[in-house]
């Protein structure tokens, strides 16, 4: 498996389909590593997209530094990636800790990619992530890294995904837990506790940018994702159905067609984001509607909007 | 060395679900040296009565270090090992106390290394990492080796704590360089003492486990229906996989 040097630092990657085709990089969460993104790559390349995962620095196989994990140095090792693909249009798509990194390498080097995907992120950390956050790190603290994954599961998977699931969890758990040391892990989070707010730079982002939202997204619901979709100017907010914040691990495939179509409405010339709401379809393939006229989408009962916001929420038809 | 020969995890296990002996001995030593290093250090530092509250998380941390040596001395299946009187050497020298390079203040470069000594002996040794999957649930040395690990994590904050304090801002860099050093000298002599045992825990993540073999195996399990060909080991993951 080839790997990239970063400073002193050894990170493990991933390149797979043809070279001059258009390419994704794929941002692990926490605790996530270059396997669970491998359905991904397996779909994305069978339609002729070049595929670059890694392990994040600090996770996985690539290097653990002991003390201090800087997020800057994570968006240098997507920029060193990014260098190594070459050829084709670069879109950049990362779940949750992941988003954040792919939102801050679109703000650094949005010239260098064509798309980005933001999946279950957020670019400010409101006071409700901040607790679960220092919450979860405590877990992590005093009962390691599977107690943070048994907190994790329930908060970001959906019952439908759990259920048949439930006798296998510890087993589940457990390339997660061989792969991710505490120490690391928590040098991570704690990278999250002086988070200066991305939001003031999210209007430089100018590329098209497919903002996905989990349904029932508990960790970081709706209103943290209507932050990115109001400032970044050629957005679109697709909520994903019955959908919690690690869909990407249980709808790969709903997931990964909804990667390709954007990367293909974008290098098509059809992609038209202009900050609308979308429903995505349950299954691939399926229609993606726009979300109903007239109703709050930060919702989860079905409410009228004032008729000036009503008016002023373009909802463009495909 | 033969690379072909090595595991990425202890065994095999014995028809009662030990590890080979000659395996928990060398693994055992090493941790024994290591966690006995850093309780003789402690004890040091907390000759006398407690008077600053920082003493009180010393002595939390000797007594842990005494409990592991006490559980590895009785959960392991001991057995002997002409190469130890040389490794051990070889490990208790290397653990001599290393003041951090560019801190003036000796004592204090004294306290750091020995911080930077504990998050690397607690944080990057992973003892129950080199465990397989079907490792026996009541075996004391697989009891043991979770044990070390659940309690190294919590140790360390400890370490964390004090060598990410403010009181170090200035001198950072020369800290982390102190942890840095600690952890590559202990990961070098923990993957050559595995290799010893023909174990090379680097490799885990390359072990497809039962959940992911689940997760992927109708063509496997097709496959194994049918009497297709396979290893032993995927076999048997191909057994637990139906299991969960």
């Amino acid at each position: 498996m080839p790997s990239l040097t970063h400073g002193l630092s050894r990170i493990r990657y991933e390149l797979a389909g043809p070279e001059n085709g258009p390419a994704y990089v794929l941002i692990n969460g926490l605790t996530q590593y270059v396997e669970i993104w491998h359905p991904y790559r397996d779909a994305l390349v069978s339609r002729g997209f070049r595929v670059a995962i890694f392990d994040l620095l600090g996770q996985g196989v690539s290097e653990k530094p002991s003390l201090f994990i800087n997020q800057d140095d994570q968006v240098q090792v997507v920029s060193d990636l990014v260098a190594e693909i070459g050829g084709g249009p670069i879109f950049i798509s990362g779940i949750s800790f992941g988003g954040v990194i792919a939102l801050r390498y679109a703000i650094a080097h949005g010239d260098t990619i064509a798309g980005l995907v933001p999946i279950s992120a957020f670019a400010e950390v409101s006071p409700q992530l901040y607790l679960l956050g220092k919450a979860m790190m405590t877990g992590l603290v005093l009962g390691g890294t599977n107690y943070l994954m048994d907190l994790l599961f329930p908060m970001n998977l959906s019952n439908a995904w759990i259920g048949p699931h439930m006798k296998a969890l510890d087993a589940a758990k457990r390339r997660g837990w061989l792969l991710n040391d505490v120490y690391a892990l928590q040098n991570l989070m704690e990278s999250f506790f002086d988070f200066e707010p991305l939001t003031p730079q999210l209007p430089s982002i100018r590329v098209p940018t497919m903002i996905l939202n989990g349904e029932f997204d508990f960790l970081t619901p709706r209103p943290l994702q209507e932050t990115m979709r109001v400032n970044i100017p050629d957005s679109a907010l697709v909520i994903v159905p019955n959908a919690y914040h690690a869909f990407t691990l249980e709808k790969p495939a709903l997931t990964a067609d909804l990667l390709a179509r954007f990367a293909q409405d974008v290098m098509a010339g059809r992609w038209h984001g202009k900050q609308s709401i979308w429903v995505a379809p349950e299954q691939p393939g399926g229609d993606i509607v726009p979300f109903p006229a007239g109703f709050d989408h930060m919702r989860a009962i079905p409410i009228h909007l004032p008729p000036a916001a009503a008016e002023h929420r373009e909802t463009p038809l495909p | 060395m033969n690379v072909s020969a090595m595991q990425a995890f202890l065994g095999p296990l014995d028809d009662n679900g030990r590890f080979p002996a000659h395996q928990q001995t060398r693994v055992a030593a090493f941790l024994a040296s290591a966690h006995g290093a850093q309780a003789r250090r402690l004890a040091a530092t907390l000759a006398g009565a407690v008077h600053d509250g920082w003493q009180v998380e010393m002595h939390v941390q000797f007594c842990r270090e005494m409990e592991i040596l006490s559980l590895l001395a009785r959960a392991t299946s001991w057995t002997l090992d002409p190469q130890l009187p040389f490794l051990m050497w070889q490990w208790e020298s290397a653990w001599l106390p290393r003041p951090a390079e560019g801190i003036a203040d000796r004592r204090q470069a004294l306290l750091i290394d020995m911080a930077a000594f504990g998050h690397a002996l607690h944080g990057g040794m992973r003892p129950a990492a080199l465990l397989p999957e079907d490792a026996h649930d009541m075996d004391p040395f697989t009891l043991a080796l979770r044990r070390i690990e659940f309690e190294g994590a919590r140790l360390m904050q400890g370490q964390m704590i004090f060598l990410k304090g403010a009181q170090f801002h200035a001198v950072r860099a020369e800290v982390n360089a102190a942890v840095e050093r600690r952890h590559a000298q202990l990961r070098e002599l923990w993957d050559a003492m595995l290799r010893g045992i023909d174990v090379d825990n680097n490799s885990r993540h390359l072990a497809e486990t039962a959940f992911q073999v689940a997760l992927r195996t109708n063509a496997l399990y097709q496959a194994s229906l049918q009497g297709g060909a396979g290893t032993t080991e995927q076999d048997d993951k191909v057994k637990r996989a139906k299991e969960l």
